[in-house]
């Protein structure tokens, strides 16, 4: 990790006048929530007067990140890249999700370009109650014609909302589409060849307020930082870093990204403190055209191609890639790349918990068995791929335990007789089944008399691993609720 | 303008600017006061290029040389190199594997020396329970721990073969650390590859298990899965030191537990290089993020000199497929024929690139996939041609 800034260093700069205006309850509450990067500077009015102009400055300066965060797109609806920190997640946390673009072909017919366009604008895939999503168009100029390059970026922009990365190597498809263009796009790329040409028309867009990130690309990082030092000495600062992905060897491209990473981070090299993009889609084109290294088992190219991008993405959102753009949009595929991303991007420092409350699993009736469990995501969702793997059909009640597990919970007083009243209530299982009967992970042993008697719920403790329930309920359920329903029997 | 009325007004004001400029001479001689004489032969070019740096509108726009070093780090340790299988020539049955010996995080830093290797899992019992994707490719040799092996290597090019030795479950079959043995023994004859030794996770047969098939491959230099702090792990050590094996010490994503454990096995008398590491692997979005965590921490810490957990690591890749993302058919989520490897490679290239070196996996395709890469990560930086063009893709 680069060097580390206290709370101390940014009071001092601040207005010290604890008015309270940012939410927080003084200048040193906002100091220490600046610093871990839960606040943001704009949420002090005092320091836009000019009077603190010079400390904003150096705040800002103080607080910027390693590694730069650029946007683009849409005011409210942006793709950010980089603004990272740290080279291990377990330092800190990764703050801005890998940014996925999918790419768009402007020799497509205009009822293809907007009907992917919708596709990508549109396209979710549901995991852990979260929404996982695609960031951004990259329309390419398949055809090197400006004119066909524009009507598609018309075409997009008519029928969808989604960031746009403006993809061509030709200067005037891009200078024309500038002009078109309402968002503030992405501009790939500017490259060795292009450099002169592409750099001019961008500086004089420059000079007329167009606002654009832009793609630097090299596979060479001297030239890369050279490129960069080019850039900023003309004003152009929104930068992203394409240190080219080659199919033939995605090992060379991962390491120039680690390279480029370890540079910032731990180098201090300001030049080097740019998002990185990689390119899975080169992988797909390149497995496509016939380089096949899985053909013993996946004869279709384009099948093939999906899963060799989709593997060259997962190894690149484990090396630092800030954006990435692919070709295939079959589910499959997008799946374990959203997936990992949401992994690799989850805060370590948060506690991994769900939100507690009930969980039908299955298809529960009024006759199925009430099991309860504690909302550490882990836990959470083993329970729940053991239940849903092994076919059982339950009431799940998750306790909010702070997001701890059962045996740390139980020594910590979170899992409690108490806290399954209140979860009982809330939840209103009662009105849901016809019995009263609550199974325990074994785990939760030493509690069950404190739940029995804050509840008045009969507790059964079940299994030590949620692996063995499915086993457990079909031996034990029935005979469980009948000795229930026997002993309310003979009590009335 | 003369170039003397010039020199006068520079003079007056010390600083003069020019918007455009024509100069014809054969030599002149520029004395600017305050700075220092240049001399400007006539040439086309050059007069180009003075017009081009006077003029505003037109920057010069080049790539500057800057310096840049790859930022290569030292380590003070090392990675253990642990052998699997023995040699013909001291006896053994042929195939010889290594893993581990790494000097270095990264391949940029220096090459580590052994690439990843894949062993494949198969059982001791017909699975009629894998999923469809898998068993399609094994059903034919189910009823056979041998054939299925001998598949594995031959069809799929194993490097390795895990037996799981799952009969032997007091639950299932209770079949006796006698015939698991057997059924070792008639394993080395089958194929020459080296094996991971693996009971059936009941805490109290498994060493009795382990032990008995460590007796019967003695000096293969088997993986004896696993010691860990549920079980008698004293009892595994000792199997492995009795009979020349190593040993998988496995704990549960917690680098303090599996240093502790290390340490407890190596003040049993095992030689820390018969250790691997497999400090579980959770599937992707299962808990993925916790076991990054933990191979990362171990591998740094293992080279930054702790020797107490420099070991290889191990993965049970195969976890991946417990996922319903992997094995579940759902139409909605795509072909399960696609969508199950995949499921599998993600998770094992995570573990790849945090650092492991032993993948046990199920799903051929998966297996090739990893390889592929590993391939790759052993290759010399640069050594891999490459020909493709970086821009192809805005075309294709």
């Amino acid at each position: 990790m680069a060097k580390k800034i206290s709370a101390m260093d940014i009071y001092k700069l601040l207005p010290k006048i604890n008015c309270k205006k940012c939410g927080e309850s003084s200048c040193m509450a906002f100091a220490t929530k600046l610093q871990e990067r839960k606040a943001s500077l704009d949420q002090c009015p005092v320091l836009k007067s000019p009077k603190f102009e010079k400390n904003r400055k150096k705040l800002e300066e103080l607080l910027s990140p390693p590694v730069k965060e650029v946007w683009f797109g849409y005011k409210d609806r942006k793709a950010i890249l980089g603004g990272e920190e740290v080279m291990y997640r377990y330092e800190l946390t990764f703050f801005n999700p890998t940014a996925i673009g999918v790419d768009i072909s402007d020799k497509l017919s205009e009822e293809e370009i907007r009907r992917r366009a919708k596709f990508i604008e549109d396209f979710f895939f549901e995991r852990t109650g979260e929404k996982l999503k695609l960031d951004f168009i990259a329309l390419r100029n398949a055809s090197d014609d400006p004119e066909r390059f524009v009507r598609a970026l018309e075409i997009i922009q008519e029928s969808t909302k989604v960031p746009v990365a403006l993809c061509s190597l030709n200067v005037e498809s891009i200078e024309r589409a500038l002009d078109v263009v309402k968002s503030k796009p992405l501009i790939y790329a500017v490259t060795e060849q292009n450099f002169p040409e592409m750099m001019k028309m961008l500086i004089s867009k420059k000079k007329d307020k167009k606002d654009f990130a832009v793609v630097l690309s090299s596979s060479n990082i001297k030239t890369l930082k050279g490129m960069v030092k080019a850039s900023l000495s003309h004003g152009i600062e929104d930068l992203v870093l394409d240190p080219h992905t080659t199919p033939e060897n995605i090992m060379d491209t991962l390491d120039r990204f680690v390279m480029i990473r370890r540079s910032a981070i731990e180098r201090g090299d300001k030049l080097l403190g740019y998002p990185i993009l990689g390119l899975p889609i080169n992988t797909y084109f390149y497995v496509l055209s016939g380089n096949n290294p899985i053909g013993q088992f996946v004869k279709e190219l384009d099948k093939a191609a999906a899963i060799m991008e989709a593997s060259a993405a997962c190894a690149m959102l484990n090396r630092y890639a800030d954006g990435i753009i692919i070709h295939g949009t079959e589910i499959w595929e997008l799946m374990p790349i959203l997936t990992l991303r949401q992994a690799i991007y989850t805060d370590p420092r948060k506690p991994q918990a769900v939100e507690p409350g009930l969980y039908p699993i299955g298809n529960p009736d009024e006759n199925s068995p009430v099991i309860m469990t504690t909302n550490f995501s882990l836990t959470f969702y083993t329970v729940t791929g053991d239940f849903e793997k092994d076919g059982v059909t339950c009431w799940l009640l998750v306790m909010d335990t702070e997001g701890k597990a059962v045996d740390v919970a139980v020594a910590g007083g979170q899992y409690c007789g108490e806290n399954a009243k209140k979860l009982i209530e809330e939840t209103k299982i009662g009105e849901k089944v016809n019995h009263r009967i609550i199974i325990l992970p074994g785990l939760a042993a030493p509690v069950r008399g404190d739940i029995e008697e804050k509840t008045g719920w009969t507790c059964v403790v079940g299994t030590r691993d949620s692996s063995q329930v499915g086993e457990f309920l079909r031996k034990n359920w029935n005979r469980i609720l009948e000795e229930w329903r026997a002993k309310q029997g003979s009590g009335n | 303008m003369g170039l003397d009325e010039v020199f006068e007004l520079v003079k007056k004001t010390n600083r003069v600017k020019i918007d455009s400029i024509e100069i014809t001479a054969n030599e002149i001689v520029i004395n600017i006061p305050t700075i220092s004489p240049i001399s400007i032969p006539q040439t086309p070019p050059i007069r180009e290029s003075i017009r081009r740096i006077i003029s505003p509108e037109e920057p010069r726009i080049e790539i500057p040389e800057v310096d840049w070093e790859p930022p290569v780090e030292k380590y003070k340790g090392y990675i253990r190199e642990v052998q699997f299988g023995r040699p013909k020539s001291e006896g053994g049955r042929g195939k010889v594997i290594k893993i581990g010996g790494q000097r270095a995080l990264y391949r940029f830093e220096e090459v580590q020396p052994n690439p990843p290797v894949v062993t494949f899992d198969i059982f001791d019992m017909p699975m009629p329970g894998l999923p469809k994707p898998v068993r399609e490719y094994f059903q034919d040799v189910m009823e056979d721990p041998v054939e299925w092996a001998k598949k594995c290597v031959r069809e799929f090019n194993a490097d390795m073969v895990t037996i799981h030795h799952i009969s032997t479950d007091p639950k299932i079959k209770d079949t006796s650390p006698r015939e698991a043995a057997r059924l070792m023994e008639d394993l080395l004859q089958a194929v020459d590859v080296p094996f991971v030794i693996g009971g059936s996770g009941d805490p109290k047969k498994d060493p009795l298990v382990l032990e008995a098939c460590a007796q019967v491959t003695e000096g293969e230099r088997c993986l004896l899965a696993s010691a860990n702090l549920d079980l008698d792990y004293k009892r595994v050590a000792d199997a492995a030191m009795r009979y020349d094996h190593n040993v998988l010490s496995w704990t549960i994503m917690d680098p303090n537990m599996a240093r502790d454990l290390n340490r407890r096995l190596i003040s049993h008398g095992l030689d820390g290089d018969r250790i691997v590491m497999d400090p579980t692997t959770c599937s992707l979005g299962y808990g993925i993020e916790f076991s990054i965590n933990a191979m990362t921490r171990l591998r740094l810490a293992g080279l930054k000199g702790d020797e107490l957990v420099n070991m290889p690591m191990s993965s049970g890749t195969t976890n991946a497929i417990g996922a319903r993302e992997a094995w579940m058919a759902k139409p909605e989520w795509g072909d399960r024929r696609y969508r199950l490897p995949l499921w599998e490679i993600t998770t094992g290239l995570t573990m790849l690139l945090c650092g492991v070196d032993l993948f046990m996996m199920l799903h051929p395709l998966s297996a090739t996939v990893i390889k592929e890469f590993g391939r790759l990560l052993v290759s010399k930086p640069g050594k891999i041609e490459v020909s493709s063009d970086n821009y192809q893709w805005i075309k294709a």
